[in-house]
């Protein structure tokens, strides 16, 4: 549009004008030049991490599968999809994400209206305890679902141990809690008038939650099932540790096609496969977020809500306490209980004391205590980074140019930064491996340097930090900043004083979703950590591979420490959170 | 203390300004347009002057303020203050201050720290105990004295807009931009503050533009008034002028005016008789009378005659009575020359006794309650 400049910049028309002698337009070229420069590198940083660290060793993995010879040959695509496994893994990859998804909303909407709608004594308890599967490590979930699971296990008798319902389970115990949050987010922040209007027009409780509150709650429902869809599609430590032998997925399929078979064509070939569909999951979730950020007169606090009644909510009631009991509870406290006890069944601290040695014929190079300082540096290190480039570009994202292409350019810096949630993290670490030996033509090896395993999980982690703090920028009334503009306050100070005080908040939750979520990185971590330097989750991991009830008792033990220290990093973040802040 | 407004000469003057939003909605559809918020719209206000845009939501007076403020680009014409054209110059240094209806505290700041903010950097930076000063200095002339540490989210609604007027006050804006300031607030307390808005304005000095929908609050705060319908300016004039001669039939009916009835016909209204017995005399005494004229009839122009009998006056049928504000008020439907339509008349002796809902009532006009239109 000719008439609608980008903000800085002068109208076209405006700019056709005879400048007038004195007019103090002079002074205001090189603020906005600067100022337009500011953003450009606040852009440009984070573009940089991501084309370096996620982009160029994805595609150079994927190149490799294409590029044959010094020639394009996509015959691995024929070849691959030629081959019924193909479509079996494709096919059980789409159903466990389906069913995962299906279960976690089912679950997951009752659970936000307890939750979120209701008051109870112990409400806020009651939210921390949901939200601590989400950052549980991928292998602590396995690792508990098969100690509930197994024979011997309290739910053994199922005989659900190592199958698909299992997996489905894990999954479900994993997402419960962004449908939970997603939705009830939303939920308490709608107006209850307009349910009320409709129950005073003489709607049933029932058809006033099908025909008001449920259309309302609709973007975010489907915001919170992509984003699902999207981490069950892409799970790897929970199919590794929990699927039946010969069970794969996409994700797990890419891991033993490179590490097993050596066959890179078939890992690129599943790699675009799976990029297909994280993109499709994406956009659907970026179009419901836009809805959902546009359409709803919300209450800007949360309302109050409604006492719980026992009578009234007794379906929801009743499915929130067996999901929370049998679902979140059962697992964790069966880890807990099996990590006390000896392979006799005899109480005992032992496997405890083990975390100081490094298992049972030396299973590994570093004791479970080294492993686990080296994950606390690592995951530091990560959160750093990750929470720097996530500002970024929450702040840069959350600019409103008047000009539609520069709107369209930010939607698509921020759909840019989603993908890594999706992209295989054993994508990401294999093409660490094959790129950063001498990045950029560079003499530096960063496969030696330590930095490689934090830098991967900050990868995975920036998605997160940008979808807690963006949503908080975009809430700020843009009258606010034009209030401080008005009282002579320049673009950077009303950064400084309107835009950094808001950020603060959510900033610690921020921190602490970073932090919790490299500790617990698996699939580009087990890539990428030489046996010296192993951080917790692989430790964990080949700790349950190797024989002996010894080393099985030190996995359990080694994650409870693990789910510990998340928990602790996660309550101190929800301490620092700020009212409404984020979205996960 | 006065506002830099009194000492520039020129004042605001805006000229053939218009201002259009690029389209919302995708290509075909009807968003697709851009919308042409204010099309060419002249106006001058003088230093120290405060002039209201009176006008329904949606007619662009917001956009016209926001624009003067530097908030949204000009697509054509100019905006000039104190002699010297706006073009490019950026909001933070217009040295204007803007008060929005919800005030838009920052609610990690105390109330000290919300009035101060202008005055800590920028144009109009002064050093702290100056600032502390001022910020007092502002309280107290918002009658807020004592306020300066409160937390800005434990403030009632008057409180919030109270401060809201201080700290755009506080770094002495040569022209203060108010966007429905007073809008969120409930009648009682809008009605006072209106009232206290216009004095501080007054004492200040300050030049300000005050857009709302509410003319009784246009009335109240400004000198003059401008009329803005569909992104033009229909008529700018004081609020007495504006009454007594609105500039057309939009501009009445936006100013609550019931009816039209040519001015110079036969009059078997009373047009131009106080006292409701005549009925023959011609015209409206004063308005001359030209062919085609139109008399525009108030909110308090048309009185129900003693009886429903006596000679003159149209017939109008009661459909109901009710009190107001003390006064009867007459709901009757009745035919002034455009179709029979709702009405509402005064008696015309307030002693009298309200008259049965379907009764036939004689109507005239009340030349005090009616304006010539043009």
């Amino acid at each position: 549009m000719a008439v609608t400049p980008v903000p800085g910049r002068p109208a076209p028309r405006q700019a056709a004008q005879a400048d007038p002698v004195g007019a103090p337009r002079g002074r205001l070229r090189p603020g906005s030049v600067a100022r337009g420069a500011a953003w450009t590198l606040a852009a440009a940083v984070p573009l940089a991490f991501l084309a370096v660290f996620f982009a160029w060793p994805v595609a150079a993995l994927v190149g490799r599968g294409f590029w044959l010879d010094g020639a394009l040959d996509l015959g691995g695509f024929a070849e691959v999809f030629a081959e019924t496994r193909t479509w079996r893994i494709i096919g059980i990859t789409l159903a466990q994400a389906a069913a995962g998804t299906v279960l976690s909303v089912l679950l997951g909407v009752p659970g936000a209206y307890v939750l979120y709608r209701c008051t109870f004594r112990g409400r806020t308890f009651a939210r921390g305890l949901v939200t601590v599967p989400f950052v549980l490590p991928t292998v602590v979930v396995g690792v508990a679902f098969r100690a509930v699971l197994a024979p011997g296990g309290p739910l053994g008798f199922l005989g659900l141990d190592q199958t698909f319902a299992a997996i489905v389970m894990a999954l479900v115990f994993f997402n419960y809690s962004v449908v939970v949050r997603t939705v009830g987010g939303l939920w308490e922040r709608l107006d209850p008038r307009a349910e009320q209007a409709a129950r005073a027009l003489g709607a049933s409780p029932a058809r006033a939650f099908r025909t008001v509150t449920l259309p309302a709650l609709a973007p975010a429902i489907a915001s919170a099932a992509s984003i699902v869809f999207l981490f069950c599609a892409a799970a790897f430590g929970i199919v590794l540790v929990l699927g039946p032998t010969g069970y794969g997925t996409v994700e797990t399929e890419i891991y033993v096609q490179t590490t097993q078979f050596l066959d890179l064509r078939a890992a690129a070939v599943l790699s675009v496969v799976q990029l297909v569909v994280v993109s499709g999951a994406l956009l659907a979730a970026n179009r419901t977020r836009a809805r959902r950020e546009q359409a709803l007169a919300l209450m800007p606090e949360a309302s109050a809500g409604r006492p719980l009644r026992a009578r009234r909510d007794a379906a929801s009631l009743a499915v929130t306490v067996a999901v929370v009991l049998g679902l979140l509870a059962l697992p964790i406290g069966t880890l807990v209980a099996r990590s006390l006890r000896a392979s006799d069944g005899a109480w005992t601290l032992d496997n405890y004391r083990n975390l100081a040695t490094t298992g049972g014929r030396n299973a590994l190079s570093v004791t479970v205590w080294e492993a686990a300082a080296i994950s606390l540096r690592t995951a530091a290190v990560a959160a750093v980074v990750a929470v720097t480039v996530g500002v970024l570009v929450a702040l840069v994202v959350s600019r409103r140019p008047r000009a539609r292409s520069g709107r369209r350019a930010l939607a698509l810096l921020d759909s840019v930064f989603m993908l890594p949630l999706g992209v295989s993290a054993v994508t990401v670490g294999f093409g660490f491996l094959i790129t950063l030996d001498r990045p950029l033509g560079l003499d530096v090896d960063l496969r030696t340097s330590g930095l490689l395993v934090p830098l991967a999980q900050a990868v995975v982690a920036v998605p997160l930090v940008v979808r807690v703090i963006l949503p908080v920028l975009r809430a700020i009334d843009p009258r606010l900043r034009e209030a401080a503009g008005t009282l002579g306050a320049p673009p950077g100070r009303v950064l400084a004083t309107v835009d950094l005080p808001v950020m603060l908040r959510p900033l610690g939750l921020a921190i602490g979703f970073a932090f919790a979520t490299s500790l617990g990185e698996f699939g580009a971590t087990s890539f990428l950590a030489r046996p010296e330097s192993a951080t917790l989750p692989v430790v964990i991991y080949r700790l349950i591979g190797k024989p002996g009830p010894e080393n099985y008792g030190m996995a359990l033990a080694a994650s409870v420490v693990l789910a510990l220290v998340t928990a602790t990093v996660m309550m101190l973040a929800e301490r620092l959170r700020g009212q409404g802040a984020g979205e996960l | 203390m006065s506002g830099q407004g009194t000492r520039d000469g020129a004042g605001l003057e805006v000229r053939d300004a218009v201002v259009r939003y690029a389209p919302s909605g995708r290509k075909g559809s009807r968003a697709a347009e851009p919308t042409t918020a204010v099309d060419g719209v002249n106006l001058t206000v003088a230093p120290g002057e405060v002039v209201a845009l009176l006008g329904p939501s949606g007619c662009g007076k917001s956009s016209l303020l926001r624009a003067v403020a530097g908030l949204e680009p000009l697509a054509a014409g100019s905006v000039a203050w104190a002699g010297r054209p706006l073009a490019g110059v950026p909001v933070h240094r217009r040295g204007f201050g803007l008060m929005f209806q919800e005030g838009q505290l920052f609610a990690h700041r105390d109330v000290a720290g919300n009035v101060g903010y202008g005055l800590e950097r920028g144009d109009a930076a002064v050093p702290a105990s100056a600032r502390a000063e001022r910020v007092a200095e502002l309280l107290g002339l918002v009658g807020l004295e004592g306020y300066a540490r409160r937390g800005v989210t434990t403030l009632s609604g008057g409180e919030r807009q109270r401060v809201a007027l201080a700290r755009s006050l506080a770094p002495r804006p040569g022209l203060l931009l108010l966007d429905e300031p007073l809008s969120a607030l409930d009648r009682s307390l809008r009605e006072r503050l209106a009232a206290d808005l216009r004095e501080v304005l007054v004492s200040t000095g300050t030049t300000g533009v005050f857009v709302t929908h509410d003319q009784d609050e246009a009335f109240t705060v400004a000198d003059r008034v401008a009329v803005m319908d569909a992104g033009r300016l229909l008529q700018v004039a004081t609020p007495e002028d504006l009454w007594a001669r609105p500039a057309s039939r939009t501009v009445a009916e936006f100013l609550g005016y019931q009816a039209f009835v040519p001015a110079d016909g036969p009059d078997p209204l009373g047009v131009g008789s106080g006292d409701g017995d005549g009925g023959n005399d011609r015209g409206l005494a004063g308005t001359g009378g030209t062919a085609g004229a139109v008399l525009a009839v108030g909110p308090a122009g048309l009185l129900v005659s003693d009886d429903g009998t006596g000679p003159g006056g149209v017939p109008g049928e009661v459909v109901t009575s009710r009190l107001r504000r003390g006064r009867v008020e007459v709901t009757v439907l009745a035919d002034l020359g455009e179709g029979r339509r709702r009405l509402t008349a005064l008696l015309a002796d307030p002693g009298t006794d309200a008259p049965d809902d379907g009764a036939t009532v004689r109507l005239r006009l009340d030349p005090r309650g009616c304006a010539p239109v043009g």
